[in-house]
């Protein structure tokens, strides 16, 4: 057997015409609000500068430039490859070191709690499941209010986003931890844990000072892009690489999971290392995406479930549509939430909000049961 | 005194019990104990505080059918689940082939020994053929795909559930009894030598209850697996089953073949009805009326 053969095999999934629907949908979607992203904004130009930034020579056919725009100047330095990129024309800077970066972590953003949203929806056995339901992001939340109240500085606020997220899921585990778990008390324990943090991150808002630091703690609550660099794609991309392809591998455990916790243990299966496993694995995930955008609500909750209407509940499917739909709706959103209102940029949390909620409201409109997962 | 299976040791206490265990002396020349394929000893299960199930001796043996009847709340479910090692007892030991059930990898557990729960809730949108085919994952590692022989093995056990015409329709557009069948076929991709089944044919129509009942009587003489049945239909235990395990109270009332097990006095003492037993090759159990 070929090595190539096992890795088919192993992460992708039998394409079949929903999925394929799925994706080159998604895909087109990414790329007109990629478009529509970089041509429009304070710095306006016609698509052909857009068009000739984009494959502009001076980045492609000089490695030395492309590395410093995605590396960052001071990565590039220590491995000696900075260039200068005051050589690049206004549109090209714009366009490499403005716009397409905050494309990338949208669409980083979109791809991780998509993914972490499917994963705790067979978890937790409940297609209404979100990545914040282990209290991640009441815990990420109070982690960066305590770190703007304490003025530790904004570049700390990833790192803390990430260590209150994963704090928080390990106190909601050890919560609902008596001789093992199950899915109602895990979903109990989040409950118990968000209010408690919830409460205190609240709290802790009247100990804010200024309208700056007010203004920051509430567009990360929310969910905002705004001001996102490639340094936020190199923080992004190194969980990605990690969490995409276990995800995919871990889909098969997910399937039977979701035969219910009595016959997974009965297939052999050891139901509760392999629910933590798989749970860590949504948090860092959901980590991933809360550090660099903040607390963007329904995407890991829209979009399992509308992938799932459409490619059905194999998971390696599902997550393999979730890849591509997550980015779209992500994307899109910031689209609307950057260009929407005019001058005024709105955190692309309160978009996907308003995505979300019409969304729900057809399906209670349409659907009879809600016993079909 | 519940009659417990005969065995060939010096133990004095052994030896008056089987003095007492008339009934199933006459079952068997073998020695059930060295033919068990599950034998459970001093067994106590139970859920916190309280225990459920306490017996001396229980043997499932080897390469037969063997039914737990009783009355609701008589452990008959809590005895499977100690036998399946989802439940740890906290007295006494399950022995499969011969080793302690709780020590075993659960993979190799599950390669051993397969379990038809009671649940039944899967993702509608699954079809049958994958369904089944989870019934391979005992059988391999955590990055191997689905091999020839695993192939093998599921079109071999959907055959035998007889429902290939089903392979592609998905759990949600099952009848019940076809969705139970489904599930016996996931059990016997799983190629064990010992299957567990708690009430399988309850909430199931007649036709698919003798469905699920011939399947697994095929099984048995086919292949030689031994079955381990909770059944709710005392008759329906007695035609299918070779080995009867009548349970009352968490405790064993009797253990053999199915003539000697029901009786009028099985009936009246531990179902508390009043019911006339009559044998023509067959068992016929009219119940008359409750108890008090």
């Amino acid at each position: 057997m070929s090595r190539q053969f096992r890795v088919r095999d192993v992460l992708l999934p039998n394409l079949d015409g929903a999925l394929v629907l799925t994706m080159v949908a998604s895909t087109a979607a990414v790329l007109l609000g990629a478009l529509v992203q970089v041509r429009y904004g304070a710095y306006a130009m016609p698509f052909e500068t857009v068009w000739r930034a984009m494959f502009d020579r001076a980045v492609w056919t000089n490695p030395q430039v492309l590395a410093t725009i995605l590396l960052g100047d001071g990565l590039a330095h220590t491995l000696g490859v900075y260039s200068d990129l005051s050589v690049l024309s206004d549109a090209t800077a714009v366009v490499w070191t403005l716009r397409l970066p905050r494309v990338a972590v949208a669409a980083f953003v979109g791809m991780n709690l998509a993914v972490a949203g499917a994963i705790f929806q067979a978890i937790t056995r409940n297609e209404l499941a979100s990545p914040y339901i282990l209290g991640v992001s009441s815990g990420a939340g109070f982690a960066v209010v305590v770190t703007i109240v304490l003025s530790l500085g904004t570049y700390f606020l990833p790192l803390a986003a990430a260590v209150g997220g994963t704090g928080a899921f390990l106190l909601v585990y050890a919560v609902a931890w008596r001789g093992g778990t199950t899915p109602v008390r895990l979903v109990l324990g989040g409950v118990v844990v968000g209010t408690i943090f919830d409460s205190l991150q609240t709290g802790l808002f009247y100990f804010i000072d200024s309208n700056g630091a007010m203004r920051t703690a509430v567009s990360w609550l929310a969910g905002s892009l705004t001001g996102v660099g490639w340094m936020d794609v190199r923080l992004v991309v190194l969980p990605t690489l990690l969490v995409v392809p276990a995800a995919l591998v871990a889909a098969r455990q997910l399937d039977v999971l979701l035969l219910g916790e009595r016959r997974a243990r009965s297939l052999g299966m050891r139901v509760e290392t392999m629910r933590f496993g798989l749970s860590a694995l949504a948090i860092l995930a959901t980590a991933a995406a809360v550090s660099v955008a903040g607390l963007v609500g329904f995407v890991g909750l829209v979009v399992p479930h509308a992938v799932r209407t459409a490619v059905g509940s194999d998971y390696r499917k599902l997550l393999t549509g979730c890849l591509f739909a997550g980015p779209a709706l992500v994307v899109v959103a910031d689209v609307v939430a950057r260009l929407g209102l005019g001058g005024i940029q709105v955190p692309v949390g309160v978009v996907t909000g308003l995505v979300g909620g019409p969304y729900f409201l057809l399906l209670l409109r349409r659907t009879e049961s809600f016993n079909e997962f | 005194m519940p009659p417990t299976p005969h065995t060939d040791t010096d133990e004095p206490n052994r030896a008056a019990d089987a003095t007492d265990a008339a009934p199933a002396d006459r079952v068997t020349d073998e020695d059930p104990v060295d033919s068990a394929a599950l034998l459970g000893s001093g067994l106590q299960l139970g859920y916190g505080e309280g225990v459920v199930v306490d017996c001396e001796d229980i043997v499932v043996p080897e390469g037969e059918v063997t039914a737990l009847v009783g009355p609701n709340g008589s452990g008959k479910s809590t005895l499977l689940k100690g036998f399946s090692a989802e439940l740890d007892p906290t007295g006494g030991t399950v022995l499969l082939d011969g080793a302690d059930v709780q020590t075993r990898e659960p993979k190799q557990l599950a390669r051993e020994l397969g379990l038809l729960a009671q649940e039944n809730d899967a993702p509608g949108g699954l079809t049958v053929g994958d369904l089944v085919s989870h019934g391979r994952y005992p059988h391999r590692g955590f990055l191997d795909p689905l091999d020839s022989d695993d192939e093998a093995h599921v079109d071999r056990a959907i055959d035998l559930a007889g429902v290939d015409h089903l392979r592609d329709t998905p759990l949600s557009e099952l009848s019940g009894g076809q969705k139970q069948l489904a599930f016996v076929a996931m059990a016997l991709a799983q190629d064990t030598d010992v299957l567990l089944l708690d009430e399988p044919t309850t909430y199931l129509d007649l036709h698919h209850q003798l469905r699920v009942m011939e399947v697994v009587r095929t099984l048995n003489e086919d292949r030689d697996v031994t079955v381990c049945v909770v059944l709710h239909d005392l008759q329906q235990a007695a035609r299918f089953a070779d080995y009867l395990v009548a349970l009352d109270d968490g405790q064993v009332y009797d253990w053999g073949p199915p003539e000697d097990v029901v009786t009028e006095t099985l009936l009246a003492d531990v179902f508390e009805v009043d019911a006339a037993v009559t044998y023509d090759g067959e068992p016929r159990i009219v119940p008359r009326r409750p108890l008090d």
